[in-house]
């Protein structure tokens, strides 16, 4: 465990870092989808089941789902027929 | 306003706050060290007097249910807020079926894609059932599965595409399912008052310490928040991908969409 949780810290600064760092909106879901996958492992190791199952199905499932479909619908939207 | 102001308004901010914040990190216990009083104290009591596994369901849906109630009904605020906001002037005569954009290309799926889903869908589903049913015995509850069942949802329409989807899914029954598992929950608290009990109090059997059929009315809360979540999330999904559609006259019904 001692080991582990360290590393966990710094994966979650590291994958959160990237979220910022990232600049194309449809790789930041990615990013998004990585760092709640890592939050959800750390919420286990420090004995947090209900909270890491919570950062799954949300962080890296739901809402990156969301943003995709949000930014396709914005992807489809033919600039001429804005007005 | 312009960025110096905003430096300043965050310096102000910091200011306050901060020492603040020194002062609570400093007041806790060390990192890492034995689980907090509160906890093992918990941890001694549920078992008996709720007969329930997961601690933190029975406080949340029993010792400190009043304040998921408030949660449960912040959620169908902001997710009603979200779908105002997001139907604009579509209003609301036009949910009944998938809205066709015109010029919008369908795109192909593989099949490999559409066996996938179609597989891990309703698995999926399954377990998001699994998860709300042990709300007492194991890790997760009502909000954890519904988003599960609202991700089996969502997996149809990456498998079938939109119109599938759509025709799998109407908007009023979300309605209903939200609505519906919020006055499912605000019912658990309304309906031991008349048996003369308080405001939530269990008055359900309790069952047995680790079996499925425990905590009583933990359970029946945990199906409203279920029900409310799938409903809301799925509801959610459907108005963004919906906003960027135009509403069909009603002329000319049951054409092919994106």
């Amino acid at each position: 465990m001692t080991v582990i949780l360290p590393l966990l810290f710094l994966l979650t600064a590291i994958s959160g870092t990237a979220v910022v760092l990232v600049r194309d909106p449809a790789r930041q879901v990615f990013a998004i989808a990585v760092n709640g996958l890592v939050l959800a492992i750390l919420f286990d190791a420090l004995q947090a089941p209900d909270v890491a199952l919570s950062e799954l199905a949300v962080g890296s499932a739901a809402v990156p789902l969301l943003f995709l479909v949000a930014l396709m619908a914005v992807r489809a939207q033919p600039p001429e027929e804005e007005s | 306003m312009s960025p110096r102001v905003r430096v300043a308004l965050l310096a102000l901010a910091g200011l306050v706050l901060l020492p603040g914040a020194a002062e609570v990190i400093a007041g806790l216990p060390p990192f890492g060290s034995t689980i907090a009083q509160y906890g093992a104290r918990i941890n001694a009591i549920t078992p008996e007097a709720r007969h329930v596994a997961n601690m933190v369901s029975a406080i949340n849906f029993d010792l400190r249910g009043l304040d998921t109630l408030g949660e449960e009904f912040m959620l169908l605020a902001a997710i009603t807020g979200t779908v105002v906001l997001l139907r604009g002037r579509r209003g609301e005569g036009t949910t009944g079926r998938a809205m066709r954009r015109p010029g919008r290309a369908v795109i192909p799926r593989s099949e490999a894609v559409v066996l996938a889903c179609r597989i891990a869908g309703p698995l999926t589903a399954l377990f998001g059932l699994y998860v709300v049913l042990h709300a007492t015995v194991t890790p997760g509850g009502g909000f954890q599965g519904g988003v599960i069942l609202a991700s089996g949802t969502l997996l149809i329409y990456l498998g079938e595409g939109y119109a599938g989807w759509r025709d799998a899914i109407r908007s009023h029954w979300l309605d209903a399912l939200e609505g519906g598992g919020a006055l499912l929950f605000a019912l658990c608290g309304l309906v031991p008052m008349l048996t003369g009990a308080a405001f939530m109090q269990n008055i359900l059997p309790l069952g047995t310490f680790r079996d499925l059929f425990s905590g009583g009315l933990m359970l029946v809360e945990n199906l409203g928040v279920a029900l409310a979540v799938t409903g809301g999330f799925t509801q959610l999904f459907l108005e963004f991908m919906e906003e960027t559609r135009e509403a069909d006259a009603p002329e000319e019904p049951g054409e092919e969409s994106a």
